[in-house]
């Protein structure tokens, strides 16, 4: 008797734990892109082509071209152009919440259109910048060093994409009276987004504090938006897991559904 | 029978009790970090101030110290009547309150036209913020510190507005207030590090 329970337990707990019946498997799945996305792209950046932290913007000639034209930055490049289309559904992530806040669609709407622009100008024009410069060799010295212009104002001074998707998702969030995410998430949103204004100075100071490497216009920045990159993506993960079933998409019954 | 007057006396003596946190929660921990981003800035400010200290003391000789104290005094008196408004609001007096928060939002108003007749003869005599550090930091910080004011305009307006409705709710106003006297007392530092230290 006690033998039949065991294995009718058993069977329970295995038809329940089932990771493929889990019915967020889907935002799950999106959701888990991201850190594959963040930490290819740390490796990217950082280690493997030296991109950030940025160069000086007033390196010499001959400096531009010998990043321009370095080993590592093939390697970089060619991760970025398999890797690149990831921001799109680390981005999904944000707004799959987004829709479930009381707030008017317009915000999430436009959230989708900062995060699209941002990503072209930020990302998808550094890498052909930089990826001309690695696949492609043969270019005036002149014409790499602008390449070089070209890539890390796109990277850095793209703020604008930036402080509109910020600052939607910061609004909906205060304004959202279902509390998907936590008000002082909102309030840490606002300033990730003010920090995308102080950006601005980098098209104008080759160097000091305020150019594209400095002191307030970049390490300031990162200090506020890596803890608020990880805190979010945290928040959206509570935000999933306590997303009751019954409103998700894939739980509405379709009537008089036909399968082949 | 409801006692009104005993309800507001209840009401004001929980609000100035030990213990009492005004305004929402939340605006405490944006207030914070927006005083800690701004003092990081203006630590900043002090360091590059000290290495390039003929610069600084030269450029700051071009800005308008006389538009410089008519903002100060304009900040000042928006807080003290939006400090007014929220005691009248706290004691339910809401007719007060409503004056008191709408003659807040107009003398506030009257910030950002001032800091906009300042900057454009600045811009147009080539003081931009290309021109050297201190320019640019004067930019930046004033620039970032506009937003702000242009953003607790926005706050006080819906305070005006939510004073008009039957229940009011004090804990809003109380945060409207808040967040205006944190965008005073940031000026007040401006004001003293851009326009008069030497």
């Amino acid at each position: 008797m006690s033998g039949t329970v065991a294995i009718d337990a058993r069977s329970a707990f295995r038809q329940k734990s089932r990771w493929y019946e889990n019915k967020k498997l889907d935002q799950y799945l999106c959701f888990w892109s991201v850190p594959v996305f963040y930490n290819l792209f740390g490796i990217v950046f950082v280690p493997l082509s030296w991109m950030m932290p940025p160069r000086a913007p007033g390196n010499s000639i001959a400096g531009k071209i010998a990043f321009m034209q370095s080993p590592n930055l093939l390697v970089a490049s060619t991760i970025l152009v398999l890797a690149l289309g990831l921001a799109a559904v680390g981005n999904a992530v944000y707004m799959s919440q987004m829709r479930r806040m009381s707030v008017n669609p317009a915000f999430h709407f436009a959230f989708l259109a900062g995060a699209i622009a941002g990503a072209i100008v930020g990302c998808l024009f550094p890498m052909f910048c930089f990826g001309l410069g690695a696949f492609r060799h043969g270019y005036r010295p002149d014409v790499l060093a602008m390449l070089y212009d070209f890539g890390y104002l796109s990277f850095i001074g793209c703020l604008g994409c930036f402080f509109l998707n910020w600052s939607c998702l910061a609004l909906a969030i205060l304004l959202d009276k279902n509390n998907v995410l936590p008000k002082w998430l909102g309030y840490y949103t606002v300033w990730q987004s003010v920090t995308e204004l102080f950006a601005a100075t980098v098209w104008i100071a080759h160097d000091g504090p305020f150019a594209w490497n400095g002191l307030l216009a970049f390490w300031f920045d990162m200090v506020i938006y890596v803890p608020w990159q990880i805190i979010v993506y945290v928040c959206i993960y509570q935000a999933i897991k306590r997303q009751p079933e019954h409103e998700l998409p894939n739980c509405q019954p379709v009537p008089q559904a036909i399968y082949a | 029978m409801t006692n009104t007057m005993g309800t507001v006396a209840a009401g004001v003596e929980r609000r100035t009790s030990a213990g009492y946190l005004p305004g929402r929660p939340g605006i405490w921990f944006f207030i914070i970090g927006d005083l800690l981003i701004f003092g990081v800035y203006f630590v900043c400010y002090m360091v590059y101030r000290g290495q390039n200290h003929g610069l600084f003391l030269e450029s700051q000789q071009h800005l308008n110290q006389q538009i410089g104290v008519v903002n100060t005094i304009i900040l000042l008196t928006s807080s003290l009547l939006v400090a007014l408004g929220t005691e009248a609001a706290r004691t339910e007096n809401n007719r007060d309150a409503f004056r008191l928060f709408g003659a807040a939002l107009a003398v506030g108003a009257l910030f950002p036209l001032l800091k906009l007749s300042e900057w454009i003869p600045e811009i147009s005599a080539g003081l931009t913020p290309g021109k050297n550090m201190f320019f640019m930091f004067y930019y930046v910080m004033t620039g970032l510190h506009l937003i702000h004011v242009v953003l607790g305009l926005a706050i006080i307006g819906y305070v005006v507005d939510d004073l008009r409705s039957p229940k009011p709710s004090i804990r809003f106003a109380e945060t409207g207030a808040m967040y205006w006297h944190m965008v005073d007392v940031l000026w007040l530092v401006l004001f003293a590090v851009f326009y008069l230290m030497r």
